[in-house]
């Protein structure tokens, strides 16, 4: 079934009204003439609306540096890359800050909270730039504290809370503006199993009734069997796919194991 | 690997932390270096004026104090920022003593190449100096600055003294600290807590209150109990700049920010917000900052004016160029002198009775006592060259430069004079601006119409309660015959009972003394300013280390540079423009006291200061602004 999304995409560069992203040969280099090392080698991605994609892989295949290229943090070396009909490869500087401001979410692993805000005003950070309404900005904050069960901590401060409600804060400021997607970046890497389990349960869910588009890099494969989708990763390279389809959580997470089993890396210390 | 060589590689690795250190290392030595050579340069010793030596020792000691905090307070930031490198030494298993060791070989040799360094440029920017302490002062003899060895040596001396504050502060990091406590410095910031309503609202009221109290205070503090005035002035200065820094802000800050909801915008959240994280620790620099910036800028300003008003100062106590008060004889004498040496003069004779008089009770803002009174009259005064004009038939107008100056205020206006044995009261009707004959007489000078001169005269003339003088009074006509007229004047022979005094030497020992005064003044006050436009830049460099992630963070969000800047631009405002601001305020009130000692207008001269001083202000301002670009474009690479 992925090849004929694959081959959509090789034929059909034009934006598709259903895909959220579509990234074609992105290749990214770190190092100058000399010593280039190339860390992403041709990946091709699409992303449907209200998927919620994983993204796997052994330490140093490329996930963070993927997860950058396509969150418009940092540039590809080469190949084309659209979220939600924007080509993102060809936006100036300043247009991709804009564009990340109004459509896009990030939720870190450690957090990034600004300690010198609360809670509400660090979720309400992306639309403080006073163009969205208010009215509107509360009660799109009041109905997100609740999905995530932080309403209680609006007035606390970073440091006054735990490390699984600062996430959940970081989570709710990702979903604030509304984004056409949501990236992540081992969201639950610094948090316990128990914590992790809630937050992953409360993002699947957001996923599912707000039908927000999100992409996670993860280590964890019970984290990523939260997911529908998982993309493994190895060498720069897209390795294989996994779709959660009607399968139970179990099952998938199973599933995840062995290919995890077969690509190597950091399976054992995840058990 | 030996010690040596750890503490150099480290240097090296560092060079980042060490360069702010060592650029107020050298700083430092660079001005004490000169201020050092001046007081020993021949120039100024040949003056051989005790005052000049006492000020400079008075300001040399002056200054190894503000040298002395400035390092110590950059060293603390230093040390701050470095404090998890020092974790990290005795963490891989050094020991305290040897990462003591370390420092003090670090701290040795950045003392060593502060001194080299900053002693050459010294010796290369102390001719500037020097040539502008001369132009101040009136002296037009172009000399070379020598090489001080007396200069270096207590340079030297002085700063091993204060690397050795700065050592001992280095081996109490190391000591003192937990390791704990190491890795956690950079990160310190107290939490803002909700001030308690009702309590912080009254001392946020009092903090302006009490500076409100001393403005008004210091507007009328010139009657008997000066002292006691003065002292309040102060006091309520002080604690109100304190309480404002550290309640009355944090309040205000705390109702901007509860009422916004949690819908801060970007701007107050990279303003108000880490504004209040950190006031607690800054209110106590902010108020010292802002206490001795306003007490320099008033000592430059009150310093600046008196060189700038010493002409005018001296023309208002001398009117003539030079005097003789019942001494004919010299008159015609040194008359018969210039005319010899074809210097142009005007002599006038003014005739005055000399008496006693008392002014009427709540004439003066303090009670006054007996004054020794000349009545003269306008008609001779005019011919004799002094433009003045009795106010009416039966009223006069009284002049003084004494201290009794300071308490003329033209609201009382008229008050009447009771002179000895008449019974009817002189109505004086205006206070007149200076003298109407020379300060030498020392008398209050009271002048009336020619009519009311002679019935004045027969009345205590009758009585014998008046003694009539005559002043012969001269006036130079170039300018160019000043000095050989003043020096004529000053021979031997023409010695009275009161040392003689006339405009040109008063003038040039004025100008002399005040501009050593404002020299000295300026330097410190530039010393000062530099060392604490110093230290806020280094406080908001380290503040900008630690909000590096926040930046990094709101840059991934995706807020432009630009936008971000904004934010921090507002917070400058804050940091530089407030301290700024109320000092100017401060020093505005303090300068305004001040002029009650002067006969002349020093606003302008003041304001210039003033106007300097922002500009220096500023340009701190915009260093720090321009190193926070410099931190937020590199959050995102
Ligand atoms: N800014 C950079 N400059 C040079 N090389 C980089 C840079 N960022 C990443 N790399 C290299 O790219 C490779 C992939 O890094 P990346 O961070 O994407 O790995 P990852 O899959 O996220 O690993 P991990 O699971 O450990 O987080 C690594 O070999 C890394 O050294
Ligand atoms: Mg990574």
């Amino acid at each position: 079934m992925f090849t004929k999304i694959k081959d959509a995409i090789k034929t059909n560069k034009k934006t598709d009204t259903q895909s959220v992203l579509q990234a074609y040969n992105v290749r990214k280099s770190f190092g100058s003439k000399g010593n280039v090392q190339q860390v992403l080698k041709g990946i091709d991605l699409r992303v449907e609306k209200g998927e919620f994609v994983g993204i796997m892989g052994p330490s140093g295949a490329g996930k963070t540096t993927l997860l950058n290229v396509l969150a418009t943090i940092d540039r590809a070396t080469e190949g084309t890359i659209t979220i939600s009909g924007s080509d993102i490869s060809k936006m100036k500087d300043a247009q991709l800050s804009a564009f990340r401001r109004d459509r896009l979410g990030f939720i870190f692993q450690d957090y990034n909270l600004l300690d010198t805000l609360t809670v509400k005003e660090n979720i309400l950070l992306p639309v403080s730039l006073g163009k969205v309404r208010k009215k509107l900005a509360e009660a799109e904050f009041r109905s997100i504290a609740d999905i995530l069960g932080i309403t209680e901590l609006a007035n606390k401060y970073p440091h006054e809370i735990s490390g699984g409600q600062k996430q959940r804060t970081s989570a709710a400021r990702a979903l604030i503006n509304q984004p056409s997607m949501v990236f992540a970046d081992e969201p639950t890497g610094a948090l316990d199993s128990k914590a992790a389990s809630s937050l992953l349960g409360t993002l699947a869910d957001v996923n599912e009734k707000r039908e927000v588009t999100i992409m996670m890099v993860t280590h964890d494969p019970l984290a990523s069997s939260y997911c529908s989708r998982v993309v493994f990763l190895k060498d720069g390279n897209i390795y294989s796919e996994l779709y959660k389809g009607n399968k139970t959580r179990q099952a998938f997470f199973q599933e995840i194991l062995n290919v995890q089993a077969v690509l190597g890396g950091d399976s054992v210390d995840a058990l | 690997m030996t010690l040596f060589d750890l503490a150099i590689r480290s240097m090296r690795k560092n060079i980042k932390h060490y360069y702010l250190y060592f650029f107020a290392l050298i700083l430092s030595v660079v001005l004490y270096f000169v201020f050092a050579t001046l007081q020993y340069d021949q120039a100024i010793v040949e003056q051989g004026n005790k005052m000049i030596s006492s000020a400079f020792l008075a300001a040399g000691i002056l200054l190894i104090f503000i040298a002395g905090i400035f390092i110590v307070y950059a060293n603390s930031i230093f040390l701050k920022r470095r404090s998890r490198e020092i974790g990290l030494y005795q963490l891989i298993g050094l020991k305290k003593r040897t990462v003591a060791r370390l420092l003090i070989v670090e701290n040795t040799l950045l003392g060593i190449g502060a001194l080299i360094v900053g002693i050459v440029i010294g010796m290369l920017v102390s001719r500037v100096f020097l040539l502008l302490l001369l132009k101040l002062i009136g002296f037009e003899t172009t000399i070379s600055v020598s090489f001080s060895i007396e200069a270096v040596l207590q340079t030297i001396a002085v700063f091993i003294g204060i690397f050795a504050l700065t050592t001992i502060q280095m081996i109490r990091t190391v000591y003192r600290n937990t390791l704990l406590s190491l890795f956690n410095t950079e990160k310190a910031g107290e939490h803002p807590k909700k001030p308690k309503t009702s309590s912080a609202a009254v001392l946020a009221v009092a903090g302006i209150l009490l500076i409100g109290f001393g403005y008004w205070l210091s507007e009328r503090m010139f009657d008997a109990n000066f002292f006691l005035n003065i002292s309040g002035v102060l006091i309520s200065t002080i604690a109100g700049t304190y309480l404002t820094f550290r309640v009355t802000l944090s309040w205000l800050l705390y109702k901007i920010r509860s009422r916004k909801e949690g819908h801060l915008g970007l701007n107050n959240s990279l303003s108000i917000a880490p504004l209040m994280h950190r006031l607690k620790g800054n209110a106590n620099s902010l108020t010292i900052i802002t206490i001795l910036s306003a007490m320099t800028l008033s000592m430059i300003a009150g310093a600046y004016s008196f060189y700038y008003s010493t002409e005018q100062e001296a023309q208002a106590k001398m009117p003539f160029d030079f005097i003789f008060e019942n001494e004919e004889a010299f008159a015609s004498e040194i008359s018969a002198e210039m005319k010899e040496k074809g210097i142009d003069f005007q002599q006038g004779i003014v005739e005055i009775l000399v008496t006693e008089g008392q002014l009427e009770e709540g004439a003066l803002a303090v009670p006054s006592d007996p004054l020794y009174i000349a009545v003269a009259s306008d008609e001779q005064l005019q011919k004799a060259g002094i433009e003045i004009e009795a106010p009416g038939t039966n009223s006069a107008s009284l002049h003084s430069t004494s201290s009794l100056s300071m308490f003329m205020d033209n609201e009382r206006l008229p008050v009447d004079l009771y002179l000895q044995d008449v019974k009817e009261p002189i109505e004086i009707e205006a206070f007149g601006e200076g003298n109407v004959i020379n300060w030498e007489t020392f008398y209050t000078q009271v002048v009336v119409n020619p009519k009311k001169y002679e019935q004045l005269k027969t009345d205590l003339a009758a009585k014998g309660s008046a003694e009539i003088r005559r002043i012969d009074g001269f006036h130079i006509l170039n300018d160019e015959d000043l000095e050989e007229a003043s020096a004529l004047y000053h021979q031997p022979k023409y010695n009275g009972k009161n040392p003689r005094q006339d405009y040109y030497s008063t003038v040039k020992e004025g100008m002399e003394s005040n501009g050593l005064m404002i020299f000295i003044a300026g330097f410190l006050g530039l010393v000062f300013l530099v060392s604490t436009g110093s230290i806020l830049y280094f406080k908001q460099m380290t503040e900008a280390e630690q909000e590096k992630q926040s930046y990094s963070t709101l840059r991934q969000l995706g807020f432009s540079v630009n936008e971000i800047m904004q934010g921090i631009i507002r917070k400058q405002i804050f940091v530089f423009g407030l301290p700024l601001v109320i000092s100017l305020v401060h020093s505005f009130f303090a300068l305004k006291a001040l002029s009650y000692f002067f006969q002349t207008n020093i606003m302008v001269s003041a304001a210039t200061v003033m106007i300097l001083f922002a500009i220096i202000y500023l340009l701190f301002a915009f260093l720090t602004v321009g190193y926070y670009r410099k931190t937020v474009k590199m959050a995102l690479r």
